[in-house]
């Protein structure tokens, strides 16, 4: 870029970011297009041209990485590729998509960008249809592991291992101990760790084993099923070293290590040159720094502490001040403290910040989990993503993965109906799914929706009459929106599970779970015809939260502000009963009530009651409470299962006075002593007794 | 998640049989779940690939009672329950019976447990829902020599 001044390369570079995001999108739509319409020489041209520009743009800004990549590309993207391998020049216009746009944002951050040879592996591969194995390990081993495994090798053989974590196996840490305990039962473990992950592939293991077994049984006993898919193994040569070949076709017989080798060079002079350039090629980029996550954690953790330390120094200033007189001195640490709580807020944020990772994370991975599902259940759709760059914690947007993916494929499998009868109903015969995430107040919500036939309440209430989960009196008088929390029971997506066709039908109790234990919440609207759509509300972080403080008899308790929608101040003699259940009538809604006394009996009963309104998956329910004491931020301390009832507690807190706080899960209050889903029909019933 | 597609009766999957090598004889299974639905699941699934349910436990206590009067081949084992949970039933059994295999049953989610329990002697996990081709393979593989697999057929026979 010498010949342009800073300013012009600059600008030159914004407009090159710019534009190359429209070629990436050309590039999406029209490798789905082809898809459609294989083979057909016109898409392949525009899919050329599209690259072409991009290559010639990405050159003129110095990108060589992303210009030699398109170059590459170009070559195959003809209509004789397409025309023997339609599905391959799809596929590949596609993962070369996503890895033009990892070079993009890469080079936009000043990071390092990421390795590409998996795709120039997938080029040549198209280019001569010899096949190749996709899975391509690397291996990284420190010094302290070659040493190991150099000094193992002159006994037995060494193997380097390299495992690909099997798609449908959700859980690498388990996949990594399991990894780890077949090894170990083979032959001596010299190192195991999580491979390098490559954006868009697998998540892999390596590890160094040496063994006497033989190659064949060691194959078969690490291919687990249901948690490694690919498994490769290449003999470790200690004289040959440094740069491994990159793909392997074929296992390689370990050679008995040659006895002079060693002896012919002087040992300690070569392992350090090797340890040198392994150190310049693994050195990471300067402004990136990975870190585990439990040092984050233990940073939180302190902060967390550090809060509960604020708030004893509050109170002690506040006591200081009863005792002293107005002056220079208690203005001086009010402010102090003030500009401390400050600092405080901020540095809550900072490090919660460093766990939080934008929910395109999660998003990216779905537009190629929906089109595999309609491609196996025979329907067309349309991914739209939204609101990607929206931050949730990493650990929350993890556990998300999951359930989304299974909203995702139910949505495809049941929501969307298949091509013709979308037609027949005048809709676009490719159905549209809709990813959508944003912030709300200190929660993050995830949408999920459709344009699919929407859910069938009558169906789902006599199934869940068929199952005994409801009686069909209850069904007389129930809400939709109740009936259409029915999907989330136990029992009856249980039964849509085991005989759904795809074997893919899936427990939305499962979903539930995932949800209830991240505090979040998940409803569900649908209108028949025109779609459904989930909505998954979850805590930016599972740290701090701010809570609504209350006493019952003289016990502390808090929920979650999050789901407080409203406090009031209500009269006994204003509490009716309607059913044998206790109401208060809040403007002209009916809200059923539950006595958080049934807790802690006893107590005298007062005349003026507190009830705090709360949101329970779109039902209000008001828990009566003796005395309100304010809104505080909490650091949530998990709790140990065996010295308290967990039910309906959710965690603990200690107060700056040392008190402890017992947060209460409202869900699981409405759960363990609501009057079970159904009362809330209550609301539409007429005739209140006065 | 739509109407509940669920109405029409399983058509499972069938897969060959899992035999013993020694005596011909059924793959015994011992099944811990606190749900009996669960436990109603995991048999039909058990029965699709000729398995047979040695005993059933709803709890890690009569877990390991159970195991000690059956020995199964194979023990499925639910994380969370009521009394005794799963790991600490796995790793009770273990410590008893070394060769015990045990496959973890979990749902999404407790990824934490399932390294705990595999720590502790657990031989492998699948996850919830269970998938009848997934059990399959995993019994199969952690059956190893023990295990030939012959078709239904003549199995029954």
């Amino acid at each position: 870029m010498g010949i342009f001044s800073d300013d012009r390369a600059n600008e030159l570079r914004a407009l090159f970011f710019e534009s190359a995001q429209e070629i990436l999108q050309a590039l999406n739509d029209d490798a789905l297009r082809l898809e459609k319409a294989p083979r057909d020489p016109e898409i392949v041209r525009d899919l050329r041209r599209s690259v072409h520009t991009l290559k010639g743009d990405a050159a003129a800004c110095g990108y060589t990485d992303l210009s030699t990549l398109a170059h590459a590309m170009e070559d195959v993207l003809a209509p004789a590729v397409a025309e023997r391998d339609p599905d391959g020049v799809v596929e590949l216009v596609l993962i070369a998509a996503d890895a033009f746009d990892n070079l993009l944002t890469a080079y936009r951050n000043h990071t390092d960008p990421p390795s590409t040879a998996p795709l120039y592996e997938k080029i040549a591969r198209l280019r001569n249809p010899v096949p190749v194995p996709a899975f391509t390990p690397e291996f990284s081993w420190s010094a302290a592991e070659l040493e190991e495994m150099r000094e193992a090798a002159s006994a037995k053989p060494v193997w380097q291992i390299a495992l690909g974590i099997d798609s449908v196996c959700a859980m690498p840490a388990a996949a990594l101990q399991l990894a780890h305990n077949v090894l170990a039962s083979t032959g001596a473990l010299l190192a195991i760790h999580p491979g390098a992950t490559k954006p868009g592939a697998p998540e892999t293991i390596v590890a160094a084993l040496a063994t006497e077994a033989p190659l064949e049984d060691l194959a078969r006993k690490l291919k687990i099923p249901a948690v490694i898919a690919n498994v490769h193994l290449t003999a470790f040569d200690p004289a040959a070293l440094v740069e491994l070949p990159v793909a392997e076709a074929a296992p390689q017989v370990p050679s008995t290590p040659a006895p002079e080798a060693p002896a012919s060079v002087p040992a300690a002079n070569s392992s350090q040159t090797e340890h040198r350039a392994r150190d310049e090629r693994m050195a990471p980029s300067e402004n990136m720094l990975r870190v585990e996550t439990e040092r984050v954690d233990t940073v939180l953790d302190l902060v967390g502490e550090l809060i509960i330390a604020k708030s004893m120094m509050h109170e002690a200033v506040a006591e200081m001040a009863r005792h002293l007189a107005p002056g220079p001195l208690r203005t001086r640490a009010t402010d102090t403290l003030t500009l401390q709580s400050q600092i405080l807020h901020k540095l809550q944020r900072a490090v919660m910040k460093i766990r939080m990772v934008p929910v395109e994370q999660m998003f990216r991975r779905l537009p190629r989990v929906a089109r595999d599902t309609a491609r196996a259940v025979g329907h067309e759709v349309n991914v739209v993503i939204e609101g990607g760059n929206t931050d949730l914690d990493k650990s929350i947007l993890d556990a998300l993965a999951e359930p989304m993916m299974h909203l995702l494929r139910n949505a495809i499998d049941h929501g969307i109906e298949p091509p013709e009868e979308r037609q027949r109903l005048g809709k676009p015969t490719e159905g549209t799914i809709r990813l959508d995430a944003y912030h709300q107040g200190n929660q993050v919500v995830i949408e999920i929706s459709d344009d699919g036939r929407g859910i069938d309440t009558a169906r789902v209430i006599q199934s869940a009459i068929d199952r005994g989960i409801l009686r069909p009196d209850q069904a007389a008088h129930l809400p939709d929106e109740d009936a259409l929390d029915l999907i989330f029971q136990a029992g009856l997506s249980t039964a849509a599970k085991i005989t759904a066709i795809s074997g893919r039908g899936v427990g939305m109790d499962v979903v539930k779970a995932v949800m209830d234990r991240l505090k979040g919440t998940i409803n569900v609207r649908t209108t028949p015809g025109q779609g459904t759509t989930f909505r998954l509300k979850v805590p930016l972080t599972l740290a701090i939260i701010k809570a609504l403080l209350f006493r019952i008899n003289e016990r502390l308790y808090a929920v979650p502000l999050a789901s407080v929608v409203e406090i009031l101040r209500a009269q006994e003699e204003e509490v009716h009963l309607v059913d044998n259940q206790e109401v208060l009538q809040v403007r002209e809604q009916f809200v059923p009530l539950i006595r958080l006394r049934r807790i802690h009996p006893g107590g005298e009963r007062r005349s003026k009651i507190f009830v705090i309104v709360v949101n329970v998956g779109d039902h209000l329910w008001g828990l009566v409470v003796d005395r309100l004491i304010g809104e505080q931020e909490l650091v949530i301390k998990a709790l140990d299962e065996h010295t308290i009832n967990t039910e309906i507690v959710s965690g603990a807190s200690i107060l700056g006075d040392g008190r402890v706080v017992l947060v209460l899960g409202v869900a699981e209050i409405v759960e363990k002593l609501g009057r079970g889903q159904f009362t809330s029909s209550l609301r539409k019933a007429e005739g209140v007794q006065k | 998640m739509n109407a509940p597609q669920g109405m029409c009766e399983v058509c499972m999957e069938q897969f060959p049989a899992l035999l013993r090598s020694s005596d011909r004889q059924p793959v015994r299974h011992l099944v811990v779940d606190d749900s009996v639905f669960a436990r109603r699941n995991l048999a039909r699934i058990i029965e699709s690939y000729g398995g047979i349910i040695a005993g059933e436990a709803a709890d890690g206590c009569k877990a390991i009672s159970e195991y000690d009067r059956t020995t199964a081949d194979v023990v499925l084992m639910d994380i969370t329950m009521p009394q005794m949970e799963g790991i600490e039933a796995a790793e009770r059994i273990v410590r008893q019976h070394p060769d015990a295999r045990i496959i973890m049953v979990s749902s999404v989610g407790y990824q934490e447990n399932i390294v705990a329990a595999l720590q502790k002697g657990a031989r492998h996990f699948v996850q919830k829902p269970v998938k009848a081709e997934v059990l399959y393979e995993v019994v199969k593989y952690v059956m190893g020599d023990a295990a030939v697999s012959v078709p239904l057929t003549q199995a029954g026979a």
